[in-house]
């Protein structure tokens, strides 16, 4: 892959750190008036999800890394591997291990649309929509009246993830859940 | 690119009324505002400063857009020996940023002084925040006081070992390599020191930063640089130096330059021997401060990107 120096540096960046592909979540560009010029990074291992901050001398160069984001459809789990399919007509397929799937596990639903990164061709990381839409697996009754106080409950949704939900969300409701932060966010459609 | 400003209106004016300020704050100092080149044959020798070099059509070599005016600032300072400031574009390239653009707006203003000229320079520096922000007077401090306070370390005896250990406690293992004293004193102090000064002065700075300032022995007995730079909100601001009149030691830091540019592998520069001329034949004792109008505009409009203050800024 080509190498990339500090000035082609920006956010989305992808690239290797000792051999993990990292993204460049942030790029300043430092420079005392008579001193030497330095990119400060944040950058995101993208294997492991950390971020750390870097130092570059103005002109080093990192190599790109063959990362790249595809939008696919959750297929199915066949037990080891999670599978996926290009939205973009294609039909192609690809595997995905629990490692890349990890914590979006518990959103993970078929049909759905997700990014697969891919990382040489293999799926790296798995993520899903920002907002999601499912079934209310079970969660117990709310007791009447309560609704004004806007208390609430715990709800196991369709894919597992559990969810804090109101008092007067009823198993088998569809709901409107932030993956990002875990929280319902309003009744969705009945289906 | 966008091919609109990208100022808004209330921006042009706020700049308009502060350069005219600025000008009115030298002028009625007695200062004599000049116009002077922005091309020169030989620019900074600073080996981090990389010029614009000019062709011609031809390919043939015209000179230098100028990253300071200080050259020509410095050649009527010897003769006329008057306070003298210009309003000028700077240029200096791969400088882009929030912070930074490669054509930028400088004002710099020399003023020869018979006694206590540092002390002089610091005051003119402090009165300009006090007349064009509402920050009060900029609190003095040593570069010395700060890096003992931030690292525990004195940064005019440090070794480029015991720094190196620093920014990794600092900075994250791995997060830079060791280089040379200069670059890591430079990474420390804009990584954990600049952001910290809001209306500060820092004086007397390391050795190895002097470029064209007098080195004098400070009273811990260490050598240091006879410069002043103010930091506004964390960004600096402006840079005045006990300028440096004799020629000899001129003429060293100048092959010092030349040295390190050829060891850090730099582009190499024509020597500025007109500022030489002009040292021999006899620099006033004076001080100078170059101000980054763009930033100063930054500060005072509480904007973040130097690019909404500039009338045309680097989108990027």
């Amino acid at each position: 892959m080509a190498s990339i120096s500090t000035s082609g540096f920006k956010s989305g960046l992808k690239v290797l750190i000792d051999g993990d592909p990292c993204s460049i979540v942030e790029n300043e560009f430092v420079k005392p008036g008579k001193g030497q010029a330095f990119s400060r990074v944040k950058v995101k291992n993208l294997k492991t999800g950390r971020v750390v901050d870097k130092t570059y001398k103005s002109g080093d160069s990192l190599e790109a890394a063959d990362v790249i984001d595809l939008d696919m459809d959750f297929l199915y789990a066949d037990g080891e591997f999670y599978h996926f399919m290009m939205t973009d007509g294609s039909f192609e397929q690809y595997a995905a291990d629990a490692n890349a799937v990890g914590d979006v596990l518990k959103w993970l639903k078929e049909q759905e649309t997700y990014i697969v990164t891919l990382f040489n061709g293999a799926p790296l990381v798995v993520t899903p929509p920002n907002h999601i839409e499912l079934q209310v697996q079970q969660t117990d009754p709310g007791i009447k009246g309560d609704t004004a106080q806007g208390g609430s409950k715990p709800a196991t949704l369709s894919t597992g993830a559990v969810v804090s939900v109101p008092l007067f969300i009823e198993e088998g409701e569809m709901l409107r859940v932030d993956t990002r932060s875990g929280d319902y966010v309003s009744r969705a459609g009945k289906k | 690119m966008s091919w609109r400003p990208s100022a808004a209106y209330s921006m042009l004016k706020a700049r308009a009324s502060l350069v005219a300020g600025l000008r009115q704050f030298l002028s009625g100092r007695g200062s004599l505002e000049v116009d002077v080149p922005t091309i020169s044959a030989a620019p900074a020798s600073d080996i981090w400063i990389d010029s614009f070099e000019i062709r011609d059509p031809d390919g043939q070599p015209q000179g230098y857009l100028l990253s300071s005016p200080e050259t020509y600032l410095k050649r009527l300072l010897a003769v006329y020996a008057e306070p003298m400031h210009a309003l000028v574009k700077a240029y200096r390239a791969n400088e882009h940023g929030l912070k930074h653009a490669t054509e930028f707006t400088m004002l710099e203003w020399y003023r020869p002084a018979n006694k206590d000229v540092f002390a002089a320079m610091v005051q003119d520096i402090s009165d300009l925040v006090v007349l064009f922000t509402a920050f009060g007077a900029p609190r003095v401090v040593t570069y010395r006081e700060l890096f003992e306070a931030q690292f525990g370390l004195n940064p005019h005896t440090v070794t480029l070992p015991e720094l190196t250990d620093c920014a990794i406690s600092a900075l994250g293992p791995g997060a830079i390599d060791s280089q040379n004293l200069d670059s890591m004193l430079s990474i420390l102090f804009a990584t954990d020191i600049e952001p910290h000064l809001a209306n500060h002065i820092v004086i007397d700075f390391p050795v190895v930063q002097a470029s064209l300032s007098r080195v004098e022995t400070d009273s811990f007995g260490d050598l240091v640089a006879k410069r002043a730079e103010l930091y506004l909100l964390g960004i600096e601001i402006a840079n005045g130096y006990y300028e440096l009149t004799d020629v000899d030691e001129q003429q060293l830091r100048f092959i010092n330059d030349e040295g390190r540019r050829i060891e850090f592998r730099r582009p190499m520069v024509p020597r500025d021997e007109p500022l030489l001329q002009a040292l021999r034949h006899g620099l006033p004792e004076s001080y100078g401060v170059a101000l980054g109008v763009d930033r100063l505009l930054m500060v005072i409009t509480g904007n973040q990107r130097l690019a909404k203050c500039m009338t045309f800024g680097e989108v990027r």
